[in-house]
């Protein structure tokens, strides 16, 4: 319990479909330990991003305790400095280029200076993208604009990313880049990854693998 | 520079070569709208400045007047003169006339002006089209240009006079006109006094009126600067209590009051205008608002706060209505700036340019923008366009993260 850096328990969340409620998550339990990479699989439906945007403190859970290194505090400043996300479709902000989407993960929390701009120009090198940080998304491929949101997520040094379906939109090899990635820079970093994927090869290369059946985690 | 206002503007002017076609169609509504206010407000502004030039211009900020006449006029001008914001004044005698040149009979109002004062007072020289205002003198008279056109009179001819006085004669006298000489004719600008006006001297008009040496009225002017009514009241603090100063303002104040009540009404209209253009800019961030309910959860789950977003959203609006504002102005004034080529053209195209001064009475469309309108239509664009902001940031606001990002 010490060394946990994101500790939940009895998450129970339903939703109403028509007019009966339908409980999704049955109570998960669930303890990460800093620098750990775990896998979230599951069927199609089964909870994984629902239970994902429960860790990330999107939503909030209908009985259950979350808290994030000890604390309770789930708020949307935590949030920032505590969590990196990515999702499957990206979501890169189309006016911005790769620079400066990488760069609204700080501006949301701060000003930006000269020190905040090295570090999202080393992080879009990091990622293999130096030479298209002024390219606007549209002028991206599926490839380079999930690794434009990797690099998001750790802009402002988080101590976890949680990363939903991340290859759900990519190609095979490209998708396999991206978990590599993903998981190397987690692994220099000392940065917690959890994983949420379909794919079992990319589930196998995170330390701990974890499965979602039933509305409860196995 | 916060992150919200960053991105609003980004939303609003994308850099690369997408064209902002929600900022074009939102700012373009925002700026015909004001750029319409302007325009209709300044013309409207314009007539009732030239109505008070015309009106300074011919009878001074100030006109004194007594139930009856005023006698012992010189005295009552040195107290007047004595009196701090006063320019000069000069009295007047005025009245209905007969004039006849060549067997056709016109029926002018007349304007005796004494001619030691007028010049300090009234710059009726500056309307004088032919002839001069120096050559006046108790034997001639100046015709206004509509006087002079309907009785055929030229600078030189020699009119005779008819006066009400003249009927008061009985006995079977016989009523010999008094004859004058046209030594100018003159043209202030404005059909009312430009149709039937004539000026004569003082002392002709008090002979014509049989005034001796009394006069009707005195016409006052103030120095730059000077308010009418606090002058007014002034005056009527030193003046005999038979005797009065009435600001023009005093004077004109039922048709100044229709005047302003036309152009409230007007902006009141037009202001719909700037509300249509709102309620656009507002559809067009709704749609924004929907169509970006994924990046909306993005910023949710990068730590933007719900009042960040809305912030994002709002300020949007309020860049529509700042660069809609602004073009809206300037092409505003660049319309009344070249008003009159606009009207010259409309006008050669369709005719009628003498009715149209004949009827508004200018014969140049005026402008005169008061810097009150000015800064209530810029309220009003400002406030508007922000509110037309406000909706779409409560929805972007209201929307929680997780339902943003599972949206299809």
């Amino acid at each position: 319990m010490n060394n946990a850096i994101l500790h939940a328990r009895g998450l129970i969340k339903t939703f109403l479909s028509g007019d009966r409620r339908l409980a999704v998550l049955r109570g998960v339990d669930l303890e990460i330990t800093a620098g750990e990479s775990i896998s979230i699989r599951g069927e199609s439906g089964s909870g994984k991003s629902t239970l994902l945007h429960l860790l990330a403190g999107l939503d909030a859970p209908d009985a259950g305790e979350l808290k994030w290194e000890g604390s309770p505090d789930t708020s949307a400043t935590r949030r920032a400095l505590f969590l990196g996300v990515v999702f499957q479709s990206f979501y890169l902000i189309p006016e911005l280029d790769a620079l400066q989407n990488v760069l609204m993960a700080r501006r949301i929390i701060g000003s930006i200076g000269a020190a905040e701009r090295g570090r999202a120009r080393e992080l879009l090198a990091r990622v293999g993208l130096a030479e298209r940080s002024h390219h606007l998304p549209a002028q991206l491929s599926g490839g380079e604009r999930q690794r434009v949101a990797v690099a998001r997520a750790l802009m402002n040094q988080p101590r976890m990313i949680l990363a939903d379906e991340p290859t759900g939109n990519l190609d095979e090899s490209t998708g396999n880049a991206v978990i590599e990635l993903l998981l190397g820079l987690c692994r220099e970093t000392g940065t917690t990854l959890v994983l949420v994927t379909h794919n079992a090869a990319h589930a196998a290369k995170c330390t701990r693998q974890l499965l979602l059946h039933d509305g409860r985690l196995a | 520079m916060p992150w919200y206002l960053y991105l609003a503007f980004k939303q609003l002017f994308p850099t690369g070569r997408r064209f902002p076609f929600f900022t074009a169609i939102s700012v373009v509504s925002v700026m015909l709208g004001v750029a319409l206010l302007i325009v209709v407000l300044g013309v409207m502004g314009g007539f009732g400045y030239q109505i008070r030039e015309m009106i300074t211009d011919t009878e001074g900020e100030i006109q004194i007047k007594a139930r009856g006449l005023i006698s012992d006029y010189r005295n009552v001008v040195k107290r007047v003169e004595a009196v701090p914001g006063v320019a000069g004044a000069t009295p007047y005698a005025a009245g209905m006339l007969m004039v006849q040149y060549q067997n056709k009979p016109a029926f002018p109002q007349m304007r005796g002006l004494d001619m030691t004062s007028i010049a300090r007072v009234v710059p009726l020289g500056r309307f004088v089209r032919v002839g001069s205002l120096d050559d006046l003198d108790d034997d001639a008279v100046i015709l206004s240009g509509g006087l002079a056109d309907a009785l055929g009179a030229r600078l030189g001819a020699i009119v005779d006079i008819y006066t009400p006085l003249m009927l008061a004669k009985k006995d079977g006298a016989i009523i010999l006109p008094r004859t004058a000489r046209v030594v100018g004719i003159l043209e202030i600008g404005h059909q009312q006094l430009d149709s039937s006006t004539l000026y004569c001297t003082l002392r002709l008009a008090q002979d014509l009126y049989g005034l001796d040496r009394d006069v009707h009225g005195i016409n006052v002017r103030l120095q730059r600067g000077a308010r009418e009514d606090e002058v007014a009241k002034r005056l009527n603090a030193v003046l005999p209590p038979e005797v009065q100063a009435f600001s023009w303002r005093d004077s004109f104040a039922d048709f100044l009051w229709v005047l302003q009540l036309e152009k409230n009404m007007m902006m009141f209209v037009l202001l719909f205008v700037v509300l249509v253009a709102a309620f656009l800019t507002m559809s067009l961030l709704l749609v924004l608002v929907l169509k970006k309910t994924r990046e909306i959860g993005l910023l949710g789950a990068l730590g933007a706060s719900r009042r960040q977003i809305a912030l994002c959203f709002c300020l949007q609006g309020v860049g529509v209505g700042v660069v809609g504002t602004g073009l809206g102005l300037a092409l505003g004034f660049t319309v009344l700036h070249f008003r009159n080529e606009f009207v010259r053209a409309i006008t050669h195209l369709t005719g009628g340019q003498e009715l149209l001064a004949r009827f508004y009475q200018f014969s140049e469309l005026p402008s005169h923008t008061e810097t009150r309108d000015l800064v209530l239509i810029v309220v009003a664009a400002l406030v508007l366009s922000t509110l037309a902001g406000i909706v779409p940031a409560v929805l972007a606001a209201r929307l929680k993260p997780a339902e943003a990002l599972r949206s299809e």
